[in-house]
């Protein structure tokens, strides 16, 4: 894999006399991985975020982008940031424009693209954080969670191929929470490198492919997930806890209850781990592949699928979804409540965009794979 | 703005932080005013070093360069206007240079150069205190010593919201100007405007938001109309007040009899050959 | 147990607007309960909130405190609201001051007490929150984390006896959040009714007697989170998310055919039910005060040498902080669960913690596993 960003033995500090937020960092952030980047408060995460991004420039070393050091020239650094996108934690702060659809418009105009395109830009990201009914809507009179999805489709609509992620799922509720990830899988299954900097353990847990932990303005570990986390004393130092899954396999492993791998990182995994009946029989995951064209209702009836706990996930799918007025059961998280649905023996449907397939189907491979039970996948 | 950010930060880590507010400040008053009323050079000279000094106390030896820069300035601007009094002396005394600069008529005589330092000095004299005074005393310290002198207590606690919510808001701004060029909104200088408005309007609302909730969280707070104050800034001891008005006399004294002692054009007179 | 507060069919709507946000709503609050508010976003749970303190008078129905109906009169909300402290969301939204002392001090001069009473008060939430070397300290110099401190200490400073969180762990790095959640259970078992509105549902799961649901502006559930939790449907319409060991506990069950009661809460409870342990490990409790825990430290160590110690409690965190304590945070959990490895384990803990402690071995027994436990 190629390397996207990379700081390299950054040092910076916001004033002289001040102390250094950043020192001797470096750390590489590979081109199309899901990178986590985690820390305590005051780690310098959100410092080391608008170096990336210059934003600022750091006192010495270098900050690269694909392979070349950044110039902090005007030219250079305009045509960076419309590839390096960064999702403030406080969607207020992105808030520049009194109704939605200026707001959403505000990065492509500034990209200065032709009016159509930009047209195109707003209602397909409006879509894509289901907001495209507030277009019109003024800013002021919208809750904190629809601001959030107001600012995520502002960064979409500018199609970086990086999206620093703040904290995004501080403030939203469950749900919301889910939907914001089910967007940033979504950036991530066409092809956009997502970094993501969060205080929940088990959410990055769960979600990251590679872990990245700050620490006194240092990058302390580089690499998966578990090797660090199997150092305890790393894990407290950085002011961090372990994920509640990992500590449970660790223990359960130390009791003679399987083997410490595979390790599952998702509660379906640890459940299905943890049962002694391998055998039993579970529900069946009927997926459907849909494109945005796909006639859902005709599947639905021609496979006899209907009456099932049904799911969506996914863009097209969402899209699909809404050409047929077809009702779902799981709006949100469709992935990990079907297969719920299927741990308890129940048959259930997944409504799948294409492209996020490998991801709807995680936790059932997994299962699968390692013999812990069989889910039936059933592609339709 | 960024500026007063930090003096903010200099006056709260200042070694005289803790010093009685309005000690200071009559301290400072009671050597500006001396200052004026004495004809003695020297006496604005003893100012200025005591609010060098002073400076140099607070800060523990390390001037930052934000008041070097300002003392600079005050020097420089102080050059000009001394350097005009000096030239524009007055035509009924003997001159010692007279001569012609675009359309001014240059006329200096001993008394406009004498009088040109002793403002130069004067005036910095003033700055330096002042700005001793301030880098070392915190807006909300001064405000809540303000209290002592039965200044309505409407006004300080407007003072004290006023200061705390205007780093509040000056944080909210300078985090969306971040955020506007995460968005490419400085590309082209009418973009740049569109975002600082954008930015101003973002943090206007932020500041309605902000005072709507703040004022169910006041009650939730068991605020009652009056903000009390806990550690109420040292109280001017009788000691400031011998100290600011003895060094007063002192020094009203010592320029009584210093008046002629030194005076800048005779000092000068070898170096540019007057004849006076 | 008394009851605190009673609300009777509250409708509130805010000036201006239509809806209703509070919505012909019903709960009691019990006194010295560990209560979790939870609900999506615009549910109504900060307006619930600030129609406890009196801030929000209903257009219809009653508020019952201590079985009166609120007075709204000066005298007699000062009086609820020197009973009642609330921490909200966002910090800034409730710092006034400038001076980390100042604004801790706010409520409690407020209320009109002496200035000694004042200073031990400050000096202790100060204490309590880890942050008394920033006492002078302006605001804006202090980050997002140490400014949720200051504004945990200006409520902590008022003494309440009804500590209302809202969102207490947001923003807060894990270890800062398990200090909080450990400060809530001090004040629970100092008497104090705790409320704690968040959307961290594994956190709340772990501490929480009873859960009272949102929605709509009405209450949809209020009792023990189980009850809640095992109608999915409800759950999901509400806007939530079962906690992630809820859910572990109850396909595992399901699939191997054992009783989903009783429910485990957290790693130990949960390795206890599913790791078939065979024998514990012994676990050392060690109650101690700030004063004494060093020396209780070298004394106890003596014979354990290279045992794993943790530490439960700020005061004792402190007095330990350079011990070479094993586990930091979280310890509670991270000493049992190594119990249930078979694993010997030192905890140093805050004496006031006693019946959690006890409360933690009662629920391993409950499950069908006995702790090798010595509290000295």
């Amino acid at each position: 894999m190629a390397t996207l960003l990379e700081a390299d033995n950054i040092t910076f500090s916001y004033d002289k006399k001040g102390p250094k937020v950043m020192d001797g960092m470096s750390m590489k952030i590979e081109e199309g991985k899901k990178t986590a980047i985690m820390g305590c408060n005051g780690a310098g995460k959100s410092t080391l975020f608008s170096l990336l991004n210059a934003l600022r420039k750091p006192d010495s070393g270098k900050v690269l982008f694909r392979d070349k050091p950044l110039t902090y020239r005007h030219k250079d650094i305009i045509k960076m940031r419309s590839e390096v996108s960064i999702l403030f934690q406080n969607p207020n702060d992105m808030m520049f424009k009194p109704y939605v659809e200026q707001d959403v418009a505000f990065g492509p105009e500034n990209m200065k693209l032709p009016k159509e395109e930009i047209e195109e830009r707003v209602q397909e990201s409006l879509f894509a954080v289901g907001m495209e009914e507030y277009r019109k809507t003024p800013i002021m009179k919208l809750s904190y969670g629809q601001r959030k999805r107001v600012t995520l489709a502002g960064v979409l609509a500018m199609r970086p191929s990086v999206i620093i992620m703040d904290e995004p799922t501080a403030g939203l509720d469950p749900q919301m929470a889910y939907e914001v990830m089910e967007i940033a899988e979504q950036m991530h299954s066409s092809g956009v490198t997502v970094i993501m900097a969060s205080h929940d353990t088990d959410l990055t847990y769960s979600w990251a492919d590679e872990l990245r932990v700050l620490y006194g303005g240092k990058c302390m570990y580089a690499g998966e997930p578990e090797p660090f986390y199997s150092d305890f004393e790393s894990v407290q130092k950085a002011g961090l806890l372990l994920p509640t899954v990992f500590m449970m396999n660790r223990t359960l492993a130390d009791l003679g209850k399987g083997s410490l791998e595979p390790y599952p990182r998702a509660q379906s995994q640890m459940a299905l781990k943890t049962a002694q009946h391998k055998d039993v029989d579970l529900g069946v995951l009927h997926v459907i592949k849909a494109e945005r064209d796909t006639d859902i209702k005709a599947i639905i009836d021609d496979y006899q699928l209907g009456g099932m706990p049904t799911g969506v996930y996914g863009m097209s799918a969402r899209m699909a979804l809404r050409a047929t007025s077809t009702d779902v059961d799981f709006l949100y998280n469709g992935p990990e409540n079907c297969t719920m649905k299927c741990l308890n023996g129940q048959d259930s449907v997944l409504i799948c965009d294409p492209l996020m397939f490998d991801k709807a189907v995680t936790s059932a491979m997994f299962i699968n794979e390692h013999g812990f039970g069989k889910i039936n996948i059933d592609v339709v | 703005m960024s500026e007063q950010v930090e003096m903010d930060e200099l006056a709260y880590s200042s070694r005289m932080v803790n010093w009685a507010p309005l000690g200071k400040l009559l301290f400072v008053m009671c050597l500006l005013i001396v200052g004026i009323v004495t004809d003695s050079i020297l006496v604005p000279i003893i100012s200025f070093t005591i609010g060098i000094l002073l400076m140099a106390y607070s800060t523990n030896l390390k001037l930052p360069l934000l008041i070097i820069l300002a003392i600079g300035e005050a020097i420089l601007i102080m050059v000009l206007g001394s350097g005009m009094i000096s030239i524009l002396g007055d035509h009924s005394q003997p001159a010692i240079w007279e001569g012609q600069f675009l359309w001014f008529s240059i006329y200096m005589t001993e008394d406009s150069f004498n009088l040109a330092w002793l403002i130069f000095f004067r005036a910095i004299a003033g700055v330096t205190l002042m700005l001793a005074f301030a880098s070392s005393t915190p807006i909300p310290l001064l405000s809540y010593a303000l209290k002592g002198l039965r200044i309505p207590n409407e006004i300080i606690e407007l003072v004290v919201l006023i200061y705390r919510y205007a780093f509040l808001l000056l944080e909210r701004f300078l985090i969306m100007i971040d955020a506007a060029q995460c968005r490419l909104g400085y590309n082209g200088s009418m973009t740049a405007m569109k975002s600082y408005a954008g930015a101003m309007a973002g943090t206007f609302i932020f500041s309605m938001e902000l005072a709507e909730k703040s004022e169910a969280a006041l009650a939730c707070r068991n605020y009652d109309g009056t903000f009390p104050i806990f550690r109420r800034p040292a109280n001017m001891s009788v000691l400031w007040v011998i100290l600011s008005f003895g060094l007063a006399i002192g020094l009203y004294v010592f320029g009584m009899y210093t008046g002629d002692v030194i005076n800048p054009a005779k000092l000068f007179a070898p170096l540019f050959g007057w004849d006076l | 147990m008394s009851e605190i507060f009673r609300l009777e069919d509250v409708t509130f709507t805010h000036p201006g607007t239509t809806r209703k946000v509070l919505n012909k709503m019903n709960l009691t609050i019990e006194g010295g309960s560990r209560d979790a508010v939870l609900g999506m976003n615009g549910a109504g749970k900060t307006t619930l909130f600030y129609t406890l303190t009196g801030v929000y008078k209903p257009q219809e129905g009653t508020v019952y405190n201590h079985g009166e109906p609120v007075d709204y009169t000066r005298a007699g909300l000062q009086n609820l609201r020197s009973d009642v402290a609330v921490i909200l969301q966002n910090p800034d939204e409730q710092i006034f001051c400038s001076l980390v002392e100042e604004d801790v001090a706010f409520g409690p001069l407020n209320l009109g007490l002496d200035r000694d009473e004042v200073e031990r008060r400050v000096s202790k939430a100060l204490r309590d929150v880890r942050m008394t070397p920033y006492a002078r300290r302006p605001l804006q110099q202090l980050s997002g984390g140490q400014r949720k401190r200051v504004a945990i200490a200006g409520a902590l400073a008022m003494n309440p006896k009804i500590m209302i969180m809202d969102e207490p762990t947001a923003g807060l790095d894990p270890q800062a959040s398990m200090e909080v959640m450990e400060l809530a259970e001090k004040l629970h078992l100092q008497g104090v009714t705790v409320l704690i509105s968040t959307h961290d549902i594994d956190i709340i799961y772990k501490w929480a007697d009873t859960s009272s649901i949102l929605y709509n502006g009405k209450i949809e559930y209020s009792g023990p989170a189980e009850g809640f939790y095992s109608d999915p449907e409800t759950v999901y319409r509400c806007g939530l998310l079962t906690p992630s060991i809820f859910n572990m506990n109850r396909d595992i069950c399901a699939i191997d055919g054992m009783d989903v009661d009783p429910y485990p809460r957290n790693c130990c409870e949960f390795t206890a039910k599913f790791g078939n342990p065979k024998e514990s490990g012994r676990l050392v409790c060690v109650a101690a005060e700030e004063e004494t825990a060093a020396e209780r430290y070298e004394e106890v160590m003596k014979d354990l040498k290279g045992v794993q110690t943790g530490v439960y409690g700020s005061d004792v965190r402190y007095a330990l902080t350079d011990n070479g304590i094993d586990f930091r945070f979280d310890a509670m959990d991270m000493c049992f669960t190594d119990a249930v490895r078979g694993k010997d384990s030192v905890l140093f803990y805050d004496s006031i913690y006693t019946p959690t402690i006890k409360e933690q071995a009662d629920k391993l027994r409950k499950i069908g596993f006995d702790v090798d436990l010595e509290v000295i």
